[in-house]
């Protein structure tokens, strides 16, 4: 009897068990990788660049920490230091709120180049924050810099699209799917095994990075200021939505290799949606979020603000606000001369004045925030289809440099505007007896210098909330869309 | 040229039938398109932004006229304050009547954002020292700022060259791998240019798409009259050159002879480190070889100025009159004197801190400037801004006349201030005026020699390579 007769037949044999195919398919795809000496100089080459962008985002970290840090000590130096005068006096000289640099911003700056870094905090106004920092950048500056959210958002999806184009399409030009597939691999086991080795490759991309961004946080980040615990678990949180974001992209990759007729119309794919989620559906996104939830101009907010104060009094003692307020305060101190008033009038009617404005401001300053809001929710709707629009803001949400903490950080300036404005007032009513009163450097003592504690990470995910499901959206499309796409593999 | 024209139009019959390249040049053409009309829009509210700040400064100065010929007149109920008095020339100089100093769009404007979306093109200019009007910002969402707007740079500077490299990348390659190449050599009388006119046929229907499209965009959006402008000129020589850069770019790697997949990624690759990853290189070395200095220093300055002053007023009074001549002491008058001391002392310290900002950020400039050579996307990004007049040069020039305004607004008020003058009608009437600026030169001819330079060697390169592969 011949070998031939006594071998088992080829159907009865057992088949390996699924996951030992999938870990055979991921080990092969990952010896593949590593043994691309172009694959691994693209790794090298981007981990090269996180690192130099690591880098600069730490020592351009440092060095704006520093100058705020100096900037808040001479301004509290000048408040104290005033000489004697009117309490309303110094309200008008006022402070200026310094926005502190999330420590994080070394790994995605957010928008922080495009708002103010300081606020001024003066008698009888909200002002916005100014000093945009990059209004001095010059037009180069506007094509962008080094920074490890950019090469992450921009570069690393490229990177995995390389890896991942010629998957499927490769072997189907080689003969080896037709094989594989005529030998009884499921196309599914098929695609998991390639998906968990383009994971793997995407974790090797991004574990140096975060590896470094851990180091450079615990280093860089002042403890004694900030939660150490709290900068960790949104290090932790960023690495888990970059894992996603590139996950989707693995998913992608093995898809359209999979439909594509050969490697090359998958790459031209793969590239063409790479661009598009890159550079065109960030700037279309903002021209319909600009379009559809317009913002006024600066002159017809501050117009709209004037509007409505001047419906309250100020310093006009002819208005008819300010003659119903001092009857009122007559009546109710029972005299009828404001001579006769037990407290100062003048303090009164700041204090008056001042609440007054802190309703008008809230209105206004909310809505324009609310537009804000509306404009970044529109942004972020496609997220699941372009999966950068969601991304950008989850990154700066999670690094404490999106609008969201801007607006929390003015909404603290704006309160203690407010202190200073009670304060002031307060002693004026119950300290000026005549227009000659002045106050002393305890009262500017007194009144605390600014400080801010940014909010915790819950804070940065209530906000992220669309991005999050946007994200997810994309890993369950882009998954379903890969498992779609190998279901059309046939052996034949 | 019989060779090169038989290529040509041979290869263009054969690109005719592509349907890819069709729907590549047609998205090309739309981008353009939307990206202008995009850029038109914004351009309309610039225009509005002046519009209404110029409405405003009339209303203002028409208020105060009014107000001034009540007073006059004696028709008034009661004095107003001295913040209110139209006559008071310290207070009116500090904002009431206050003047634009406006940029108004130029007729390219609609090409390129630059930098017309970080700085106010409509500024109240006051007699107060400059950081009290200077860094007053339009309201944006910052996010939106940060992720930029569709224009025109952007298209060209980014996509363009795309579409270009997708032409160009396979000629010879895409011949070899087809088993045409051949053929096509042995065919031609001449096959050089044979192949020349092919190449030839593949880069001129990319850049006369996007030409095309960007004449009909700024025809339809910006007039028919701008297309006879230098600027438009200007514009035509940076799509052309940076056109050709990208396609010898691609001729080049073609000539190599290796696959198509091989030039494909090269070409991506390239794309990627010159268009994205070297600007940012660059913007990244120059920020940190020359950190911008903060702002903040300028305004703690005026604010430094304005303690001392209160500390030794008396001192400062003093040292005011023996300057200025005699004055009254007490009074509304020795406080508007005090007034002017210390903003004169604020003036002078943060011009000053401005100056040695300004000397800063000119450094860190001048070095994206020389590296900026490294990348002709740079080059090309800042010379279409300074054609569409949003960039470096215009706002560097709309604050040296603003600077000089502010001296003659200053001059005019503190003047009359000084010297206890009121403000009459005849005043109001000859305020001094912010003049408009002409049509920004945006000088592109650096950028054309560093874009085409480049362009001449790897068209050799390219040339090289070609003549390798025919018999």
């Amino acid at each position: 009897m011949s070998d031939l007769a006594l071998s088992p037949a080829a159907a009865s044999a057992r088949a390996p068990g699924r996951f030992k195919v999938i870990r055979a398919v991921a080990a092969k795809e990952w010896l593949e990788m590593r043994r691309d000496r172009r694959l691994v100089a693209l790794f090298a080459f981007a981990a090269l660049l996180m690192l130099a962008a690591l880098g600069f985002g730490a020592a351009e970290n440092a060095r704006l920490s520093r100058e705020r840090a100096a900037a808040a000590e001479a301004d509290r130096e000048l408040w104290t230091s005033q000489g004697a005068k009117n309490p309303h006096a110094a309200a008008h000289f006022g402070q200026y709120a310094f926005k502190p640099e999330s420590p994080l911003a070394l790994a995605d700056p957010g928008v922080d180049p495009y708002v103010g870094t300081a606020v001024w905090l003066e008698a009888h106004k909200q002002n916005e924050a100014q000093f945009r920092p990059a209004r001095d950048g010059g037009t180069a500056a506007r094509l962008g810099g080094l920074s490890l959210a950019f090469i992450l958002q921009v570069i690393a999806p490229l990177v995995v699209l390389l890896t991942g184009f010629a998957s499927f399409a490769g072997e189907r030009e080689s003969g080896a799917l037709k094989q594989l597939l005529s030998l009884g691999a499921r196309p599914g086991d098929l695609l998991a095994g390639k998906a968990l080795a383009l994971f793997g490759a995407a974790a090797a991309l991004l574990a140096p990075a975060f590896i470094c961004a851990f180091v450079a946080v615990a280093l860089l980040a002042d403890p004694s200021k900030l939660s150490l615990a709290d900068q960790f678990l949104r290090l932790a949180v960023l690495t888990l939505g970059y894992g996603v974001y590139l996950a989707g992209f693995a998913f992608l990759a093995l898809g359209v290799s999979a439909l594509a007729r050969d490697s090359r119309a998958a790459l031209v794919a793969l590239l063409a949606f790479w661009l598009v989620n890159a550079f065109v559906a960030p700037r279309l996104s903002a021209d319909l979020a600009r379009a559809l939830a317009p913002t006024p101009s600066a002159q017809e907010f501050r117009a709209a603000i004037a509007r409505d104060k001047a419906k309250t009094f100020g310093h006009d003692e002819t208005h008819p606000a300010f003659v119903a307020f001092r009857d009122e305060t007559l009546k109710k101190y029972g005299v009828s001369r404001v001579e006769d008033l037990p407290v100062s009038f003048r303090g009164l009617t700041l204090r008056r004045d001042d609440e007054n404005g802190y309703a008008i401001y809230d209105k206004h300053f909310g809505a324009l925030q609310a537009a804000f809001d509306r404009q970044d929710a529109l942004r972020t709707a496609a997220g699941f289809v372009f999966p950068l629009l969601a991304m950008q803001p989850f990154s700066m949400a999670l690094a404490g440099a999106d609008s969201r903490a801007q607006f929390d950080f003015a909404t603290a300036a704006e309160a203690h505007r407010r202190l200073i404005q009670n304060e002031v007032s307060d002693n004026i009513i119950h300290f000026q007896r005549d227009e000659s009163y002045v106050a002393g450097p305890e009262l500017w003592r007194r009144i605390a210098a600014f400080s801010y504690s940014s909010p915790k990470a819950g804070f940065a995910l209530a906000g992220a909330r669309e991005a999050i499901a946007g994200l997810l959206g994309w890993l369950a499309l882009t998954a379903v869309f890969a498992r779609v796409a190998v279901r059309r593999l046939r052996p034949l | 040229m019989t060779s090169f024209l038989a290529g040509l139009r041979a290869e263009a019959l054969i690109l005719s039938r592509a349907r890819a390249v069709g729907v590549a040049l047609v998205a090309l053409a739309a981008a353009a398109l939307f990206a202008l009309y995009a850029g038109a829009t914004r351009v309309a509210t610039q225009q509005e932004i002046v519009a209404a700040a110029r409405a405003d400064e009339a209303q203002r100065i028409d208020g105060l006229k009014k107000t001034l010929l009540t007073l006059e007149s004696g028709a008034a109920q009661q004095e107003p304050p001295p913040y209110r008095d139209p006559r008071n020339a310290a207070f009116m100089g500090a904002g009431p009547a206050a003047r634009v100093a406006a940029l108004a769009p130029q007729p390219l404007a609609l090409v390129a954002v630059g930098q017309s979306d970080l700085m106010s093109s409509a500024i109240k200019v006051t007699s107060g020292s400059k950081d009290a009007f200077l860094f007053a910002d339009e309201i944006e969402n910052p996010a939106l700022l940060s992720s930029g707007a569709t224009d025109l740079a952007f298209i060209v500077v980014l996509v363009y060259p795309l579409v270009i490299l997708a032409l160009a990348f396979n000629l010879l390659s895409g011949e070899r791998e087809q088993g045409t190449l051949v053929m096509t050599l042995a065919a031609a009388r001449r096959p050089g240019a044979a192949l020349a006119g092919k190449l030839a046929a593949r880069l001129v229907a990319p850049i006369a798409v996007m030409f095309l499209a960007s004449a009909l965009g700024v025809g339809l959006f910006a007039g028919w009259d701008a297309l006879a402008s230098t600027g438009f000129m200007r514009l035509a020589a940076v799509i052309l050159v940076y056109g050709l850069f990208w396609a010898a770019l691609a001729a080049a790697v073609d000539g190599l002879g290796q696959s198509s997949a091989s030039n494909a990624l090269t070409l991506v690759g390239a794309w990627v480190v010159l268009a994205l990853l070297a600007p940012a290189a660059i913007n990244s070395v120059a920020a940190y070889a020359y950190p911008a200095p903060s702002r903040i220093d300028m305004t703690l300055a005026a604010r430094a100025a304005a303690t001392d002053a209160d500390k030794n007023r008396d001192a400062m009074l003093a040292r005011y009159v023996e300057e200025h001549g005699s004055a009254p002491r007490g009074g509304p008058r020795e406080g508007t004197l005090r007034r002017i001391a210390t903003q004169e002392a604020a003036f002078e310290r943060v011009e000053g801190v401005i100056a040695a900002h300004d000397a800063a950020l000119g450094r860190q400039r001048a070095l994206v400037d020389r590296l900026s050579y490294l990348s002709p996307t740079m080059l090309a990004y800042a010379a279409l801004a300074d054609v569409a007049g949003t960039g470096e040069a215009r706002y560097r020039d709309f604050q040296d006349r603003l600077g000089a305004f502010h001296l003659d607004w200053r001059a005019f008020f503190l003047s009359r201030a000084k010297a206890g003058q009121a403000m009459t009608a005849q005043d109001y009437d000859s305020l001094p005026r912010f003049a408009a600026d002409g049509e920004a030169e945006g000088g592109v001819t650096a950028a054309l020699l560093g874009m085409g330079l480049p362009t001449l060697l790897l068209a050799l390169f390219a040339w090289r390579g070609f003549r390798r592969v025919a018999p």
